[in-house]
């Protein structure tokens, strides 16, 4: 009873915590209150621009995430290897064209390409459809023709993506054991409790999907959400004229709009009309190049790469299409200025 | 973490984006976010959210009842609670950090244009046929930037809102009168503005909306041809529901 009546000296703990909290106190009341509403106002900055691509990008990842579900209830291995040669080149080529197929957008092809991967895709083949799909879809084929027309923009777009994806997904057939590329797939097989039997009703095998659609939102939208916050908080605190001073020159202009490409993480079923903003200051082939690139490689798909693939595959991943956009600005540039 | 709760847990956060999108398109901050016309594909997210949610009570209710009958205790992993944890940062942000439009604090990053490099697919030549006072702030930027001939804009009635910026570039009795345009999202935004002269604009307060009537002329500023309007009148007008252009 005494113990809990007499006074106790404080733990050097509490004495410590307060120290500081009086110490930090002294330390805000300096810092003059300008630099308070600055912060408060890069915040409100940060927030409408953080919430701007998620809100956006948040319908698309969910549309791939069902893509995904749907592919796991009603596609079954045997009937994958039956449709995709697994020969290299044709491999590649039919990835690249069965992006023509699904409309997913750069978010929602990775858990797309994962799930198929999981059925026995081959590597060659998912690679191209991986960097394909995001752009050779209706969605996006119709987007980029209402902002440039039916014209050269639409065509070069289509073409360069098609041939760049054809050839990485060819750099990747070289390697025979999809284990050195693919991360071990860990969530995939937690579901093994509820597999559906042979005899499932169409409302059940729905079920299911969803199921798989709900995991796969949660552990994509996880990297949705870092690579937004990263890109928000690269355009809060970076000046996007500071990039836009340094682009004039053939090579030098593309270099920027490949930066800023990845920096804006815009999604590809929309990049179009950010693009066209760019047309007055920059020329076709950079522009060009912005639309090749943007929808293979930003923040926010290389954060969700990595979760499947293994980190030097990410580089290849990255590397080579940064490699050919640059190049075939560059050649636009150059032969037609 | 069990499956059940981390299913249920996975539920509520689902039924809670879809209530937080939800409340967002109810009262019209959708538009601060993203451009009007992807407004239907959020419907569509918040719809599929509330969907999603309902399959995993449904799931879990499928469980409980199947452990019931034959005692089998939950022997998977549930995956890692850090998926849960990300999910609550939109909700977070959204709810603790109030909804504001981009405004001249976003000017610093995000760049400042009395030249619009936008050419839209209304080619400029609808914008001839537009009543003069019709025309908003992007119209008037982008009819200085693609005629070759802007004699004949000069002189004609403009009404335009926006909101006030100060710059050093600009005299005493001037002002911007600036908007932001979004294509896609907030992340794409850049404002576009132009100048308004009148002779109480030190009264004028920053980032406050005016609607501005007076005859156009054009001012050179950094070497551009920019629109400037001759205030008749500068009226102070709450901020528009729709606080961006759009396109």
């Amino acid at each position: 009873m005494q113990n809990t009546t007499s006074p106790r000296p404080l733990p050097r703990s509490v004495i410590l915590f307060i120290a500081f909290g009086v110490l930090l106190a002294v330390v805000l009341s300096m810092v003059p209150i300008a630099f308070f509403t600055w912060l408060w106002d890069r915040l409100n900055v940060f927030a409408t621009v953080f919430l701007g691509i998620f809100i956006e990008a948040a319908p698309y990842l969910l549309l791939g995430t069902l893509a995904s579900g749907l592919v796991e209830v009603f596609v079954d291995q045997n009937q994958m290897s039956k449709w995709v040669s697994h020969r290299p080149v044709a491999a590649a080529v039919g990835g690249a064209f069965m992006g023509m197929v699904f409309p997913v957008c750069e978010c929602g092809v990775v858990p797309l390409t994962r799930r198929l991967f999981n059925k026995g895709l081959p590597l060659s083949a998912g690679i191209s459809f991986l960097l394909a799909a995001p752009v050779l879809n209706p969605i996006v084929v119709f987007s980029t023709a209402s902002a440039f027309g039916w014209g050269n923009m639409l065509f070069w777009r289509m073409g360069i993506s098609l041939v760049i994806s054809i050839i990485v997904g060819l750099v990747f057939s070289i390697e025979k054991d999809p284990a050195n590329i693919l991360r071990p797939v860990l969530t995939l097989s937690h579901d093994h409790d509820h597999t559906l039997k042979a005899n499932a009703t169409l409302t059940e095998k729905f079920h299911h999907a969803f199921l798989v659609t709900a995991d796969e939102f949660f552990e994509m939208g996880r990297y949705l959400i870092i690579g937004s916050m990263l890109a928000a908080g690269l355009q809060t605190f970076i000046p996007q004229s500071a990039l836009l001073a340094i682009g004039s020159g053939p090579v030098l202009s593309v270099l920027v709009m490949l930066v800023l490409a990845i920096v804006l993480s815009i999604c590809s079923t929309v990049d179009a009309f950010v693009a066209l903003g760019f047309m007055g200051t920059f020329s076709f082939g950079s522009v060009l190049s912005f639309l090749v690139f943007g929808p293979m490689v930003d923040i926010k798909s290389v954060i969700m790469y990595l979760q499947v693939f293994r980190r030097r595959p990410v580089t290849y991943l990255v590397a080579i299409p940064f490699m050919m956009s640059l190049l075939a600005g560059a050649l636009f540039n150059y032969f037609q200025p | 973490m069990p499956k059940r709760l981390y299913r249920s847990l996975q539920a509520l956060l689902l039924l809670g984006m879809s209530i937080f999108l939800g409340a967002k398109a109810a009262s019209g901050q959708l538009i601060y976010y993203i451009n009007q016309r992807f407004v239907p594909l959020t419907i569509f997210g918040i719809i599929f959210l509330a969907v999603l949610a309902q399959t995993l009570f449904a799931e879990n209710k499928r469980a409980r009842q199947q452990s019931d009958d034959d005692h089998d205790h939950d022997h998977d992993h549930a995956p890692a609670a850090a998926n849960l944890w990300f999910m609550l940062v939109p909700l977070l942000i959204g709810v603790l950090i109030p909804a504001r439009p981009l405004d001249s604090s976003a000017f610093a990053t995000k760049g400042f244009n009395t030249n619009s490099p936008i050419v839209s697919a209304d080619s400029s030549a609808q914008l001839f046929e537009t009543d003069s006072q019709e025309r908003n702030v992007l119209d008037w930027i982008k009819l200085f930037n693609y005629q070759r001939d802007i004699s004949q804009f000069l002189g004609q009635k403009a009404s335009v809102i926006g909101f006030v910026y100060f710059d050093e570039a600009l005299n005493q009795n001037q002002f911007f009168v600036s908007r932001f345009v979004v294509t896609c999202c907030a992340a794409d935004g850049f404002a576009v503005a132009m100048v308004g002269e009148w002779d109480q604009a030190a009264t004028l307060e920053k980032d406050s909306w005016v609607l501005v009537k007076g005859t156009v002329q054009s001012i050179t500023l950094n070497d551009q041809v920019v629109p400037l309007i001759q205030a008749e009148s500068v009226q102070a007008v709450p901020a528009p529901e729709q606080p961006y252009l759009f396109p």
